[in-house]
């Protein structure tokens, strides 16, 4: 493979693989192996090795070989994700006995709790994915662009979250569930006039146009002020609404967080709202970043990257390039070798430290994962699945500095079964033992909250205030707005049974990345590892980091460029497949008029029915790539593919609207 | 295909999955079911999420669609992902009957199906290149003789389809997908459907199709205002 360069423009997939004259590498028989994990890797050479199969190095995998790099993906373990992977019950269980006998390098402090026996706790392991990582996606996000764009999004599937409950005065407050258009966001409630307007402004000046003077004036001047100073001085807003602003729609952790950093990550969300439907974020089924990393690994194998598990990197000489296995096979690594820091081989570990520990900060995220017997459909919006929790600055007994965020999700989601939900909690909190009480802490509140919720009388404590009917939905059952109202009385409550629990894991996990994620997206070779030189190693492998605490896929993408321009010395073809077959493979529908009935089911709802998918009466709600066939809608599905692919105006666009908050700080700042 | 009206048809889909050695063909047979073609062999995996087909059953009015998943090569080192095995309702293990080894690996894989794919997935041992009959080394007794086994391992829940097939000559392709068609769960799935649940057909409802939205989203944008 010649270097790149950014002159050199590399021959689209396409043009390198013309599709009649393509001629398939011949695969030789294994014959007289019987265990086919213990082959040698079967190749004398490769242009990159990437070790670990977690979200940023999978994403890395798949561009590079689109690209018709050559890779070699190998992780030590014996699943995909590394990291980020998620994990049955009976994995995490190993997992953290590994994490405490320091084979797990950034973890640490791993406990794993799994009350009564077998025959009080009866549980199939096989049934719950639970993330090491759990991230939301915005409705208007790179990674949600890219998944389009690559394709990857076919083998996944998605589902909306709408519900952000908010914590404060020893209370749950729910605020933005059947909202239906951004301004109900904040009118939705019973505000004062005075606040209404205070917050349509605010609202108005938000969703401005970035490269509007006043606006840039405004955050340039506030570039050093606290978002609760700037919203208090500047816009008149009171404590409720701004905890609402800060610490739930824009998912800051202090109250430090300085203006344009809050600005762009309160926009994030409000110019999510109503891309898809009434909801600002979207989780992945059956797991998060673990399944979008499948997702990514499986399109890298499709592109050609060979992928083999339970494989160390034992030795490699940056002379002769020869990398060196467990498993005795010996490859020649062309050009890079990329690292993720918990697959880190022995005779590199030395080098790594060096370079962490002489100029980079660690900062430390503490986890506590709770598997529950309940649904928490309280807490959920109708139809969905999923919601978050914050505990804001100082909301909890334990005077927390630092928010602590919890995703929920049950049953619905495929994390777990029916009838159970997990909820993931975390904080940035740096002191570990204050961490560990603000996250058991919280646990407190919701436990106590939920078991009130359901063992006082609803009726009792509702009236019809409560209930709204939404005439968006043909059925006339009320819907329950405000199911957290008994959450008043959460004071007095003394719960009469306890929480059924499945199983609670905690851990700490260390990343290199700034929670604000400033050492992403202004990374230089002085605060980011993936840009440093590592001694000895002629230049030819790169540190990857660990996952950021950011709740969100923010930055991950930015990450994943600055990776790939150190290999290829540009991100500007990062993704530009042109996937030749995409007509072929679409269009194959041999009598697709006999079943355009089930199709134009499924596809006329439009974004209807998208939040009504219940009531649609095929299975032409799936998802993704899933299409129901008729001929005309294979034919909208394929040319709306092209549209996200080859149009590169509209990718930009995409790209300005969305802001990763980062990017946005750059602007401000200018 | 037979001539049916569009509003009695009915219609299901199925995910299925390939598994088998490397080299034994299993894409040949995907692709002479697909595109009826042989020579072009990978080619088309390039880019494709899945391949699709579907097959018709006149006699219950019913169209089934296959969404086809190829390993890839993930197979290769063992190491596919549990995404791979998720929600298939159908699996094709194939070998290669001029290859005893292959046939022991198909016996692999399916023991790994078994162990990771959803209860009740159909499953097809499938020889291939029958067209060289006269290099054969697994002869169709000894795949009886395994089957049997299975079996009665099995309580007789989970019977095997088996066949041999050559994706060369097309020989017997159409007739594999045509059994696992008939032994997939189809009217569940329908009625399922009509009530509006979920119920095992390729994918759940529920979710949201990024692309579909992303369009709504694009033509949206004009009559937007904030």
């Amino acid at each position: 493979m010649p270097p790149f360069s950014r002159v050199e423009r590399r021959e689209s997939m396409a043009e390198r693989r013309p599709s009649m004259s393509y001629t398939p590498p011949v695969i030789p028989h294994l014959e007289g192996l019987e265990k086919p994990q213990q082959n040698h890797i079967d190749l004398d050479q490769a242009d990159v090795l990437i070790l670990g199969t977690g979200l940023i190095e999978s994403m890395l995998a798949a561009a590079l070989s689109w690209q018709g790099v050559q890779v070699l993906h190998i992780d030590n373990k014996s699943y995909y994700g590394d990291a980020t992977s998620t994990l049955t019950i009976d994995q995490l269980k190993k997992w953290c006995i590994d994490v405490n006998q320091g084979k797990l390098p950034n973890f640490q402090d791993a406990q794993i709790y799994i009350p009564g026996g077998k025959s009080t706790n009866k549980f199939k392991s096989k049934d719950y994915g639970i993330d090491l990582t759990p991230k939301i996606m915005f409705c208007k996000s790179d990674l949600l662009s890219l998944l389009i764009k690559s394709r990857v999004y076919k083998y996944l599937e998605f589902q909306s979250l709408s519900n952000f409950h908010v914590f404060e005065n020893d209370d749950f407050n729910q605020k933005i569930t059947n909202s239906t258009s951004k301004e109900d966001i904040f009118t939705d409630k019973s505000l004062s006039l005075i606040t209404k307007r205070n917050l349509m402004k605010f609202l108005k000046f938000i969703l401005t146009d970035n490269k509007d003077s006043d606006k840039k004036r405004l955050i340039f001047e506030n570039s050093k002020t606290n978002i609760i100073d700037f919203l208090t001085n500047n816009f008149n807003l009171e404590s409720p609404q701004i905890n609402e602003l800060v610490y739930s729609i824009g998912l800051c952790i202090k109250p430090t967080t300085k203006t344009p950093e809050a600005v762009a990550k309160i926009k994030r969300f409000l110019v999510s709202f109503d891309v898809y439907g009434n909801f600002p974020v979207m989780v992945s089924k059956y797991g998060g970043p673990g399944e979008i990393s499948q997702g990514f690994c499986r399109s890298a194998a499709v592109a050609g990257t060979t992928y083999k598990l339970n494989t160390n990197l034992i030795d490699y000489d940056p002379n002769s390039k020869i990398a060196s296995f467990n498993d005795g096979s010996k490859v020649k690594i062309n050009e890079k070798i990329i690292i993720s820091p918990t697959q880190l081989p022995k005779f590199l570990q030395s080098s790594y430290n060096q370079l962490v520990d002489n100029s980079l900060p660690t900062y430390n995220i503490t986890r506590l994962i709770t598997v529950v017997r309940r649904d928490c459909k309280e807490w959920m919006s109708n139809q969905e699945s999923s919601a978050i929790v914050v505990f804001p600055p100082l909301s909890l007994p334990t005077q927390n500095n630092q928010s602590v965020q919890v995703i929920i999700q049950n049953g619905g989601t495929g994390v777990c079964p029916n009838g159970q939900s997990i909820w993931f909690s975390h904080t940035s909190e740096p002191d570990l033992n204050r961490a560990k009480a603000d996250l058991e802490s919280a646990f407190e509140k919701m436990e106590a909250s939920l078991l009130r919720e359901s063992s006082s009388n609803l009726e009792n404590g509702l009236d019809e205030q409560d209930f709204r009917l939404n005439p968006n939905r043909l059925s006339s059952t009320p819907i329950l707005v405000n199911s957290f109202k008994l959450g008043e009385q959460l004071q007095n409550f003394v719960p009469k049974e306890k929480l059924e629990i499945v199983c609670k894991v905690g851990y700490v996990q260390k990343t290199l990345i700034n929670p604000d994620l400033t050492n992403v997206f202004q990374a230089t070779e002085s605060n980011n590892i993936i840009l440093k030189s590592i001694p000895d190693s002629n230049n030819n492998i790169i540190f990857t980091n660990m996952l950021s605490s950011e709740l969100s896929y923010d930055g991950i993408i930015t990450e994943t460029k600055l990776i790939y321009s150190k290999i290829t010395g540009s991100d500007e073809d990062f993704f530009d497949v042109d996937f030749e077959d995409e007509e072929e493979f679409d269009n194959n529908n041999g009598d697709s008029s006999a079943i355009d009935d089930s199709s134009s089911t499924g596809t006329n709802g439009g974004a209807s029915a998208i939040t009504q998918s219940k009531s649609t009466t095929s299975i032409g709600g799936i998802v993704g790539g899933g299409v129901v066939a008729g001929d005309e809608n294979v034919i909208e599905d394929s040319s709306e593919d092209d549209m996200a692919i080859d149009d590169d105006d509209e990718d930009h666009d995409v790209n300005d609207n969305h802001e990763p908050f980062g990017t946005d700080v750059d602007n401000m700042e200018l | 295909m037979a001539e049916v009206s569009p509003t009695t048809n009915r219609f299901a889909q199925f995910k299925l999955v390939l598994l088998g050695e490397s080299a034994v063909g299993k894409s040949s047979i995907v692709h002479r079911f697909v595109k009826n073609t042989f020579d072009d062999l990978r080619e088309s995996t390039i880019g494709a999420a899945f391949l699709t087909q579907t097959i018709t059953f006149p006699e219950t009015n019913t169209t089934i669609k296959f969404e086809i998943w190829d390993t890839a090569g993930q197979e290769r080192y063992k190491s596919l992902a549990p995404m791979y095995y998720r929600n298939a309702n159908a699996a094709l293990c194939v070998y290669d009957i001029t290859s005893r080894s292959s046939f022991n690996k198909a016996q692999d894989w399916i023991k790994e199906l078994k162990r990771q794919a959803p209860e009740g997935i159909v499953i097809a041992l499938v020889g291939n290149k029958s067209d060289l009959a006269e290099d054969r080394q697994v002869e169709a007794d000894e795949v009886e003789e395994y089957i049997q086994q299975q079996t009665s391992e099995e309580d007789g829940n989970s019977r095997i389809i088996t066949s041999e097939c050559s994706a060369k000559s097309g020989e017997g392709v159409l007739e594999i997908f045509n059994s696992i068609g008939r032994a997939l769960p189809v009217e569940e799935v329908i009625n399922a459907s009509s009530r509006g649940r979920s119920a095992g057909g390729a994918r759940q409802q529920g979710g949201i199709d990024l692309a579909r939205a992303r369009r709504q989203q694009a033509a949206a944008a004009n009559s937007s205002c904030c």
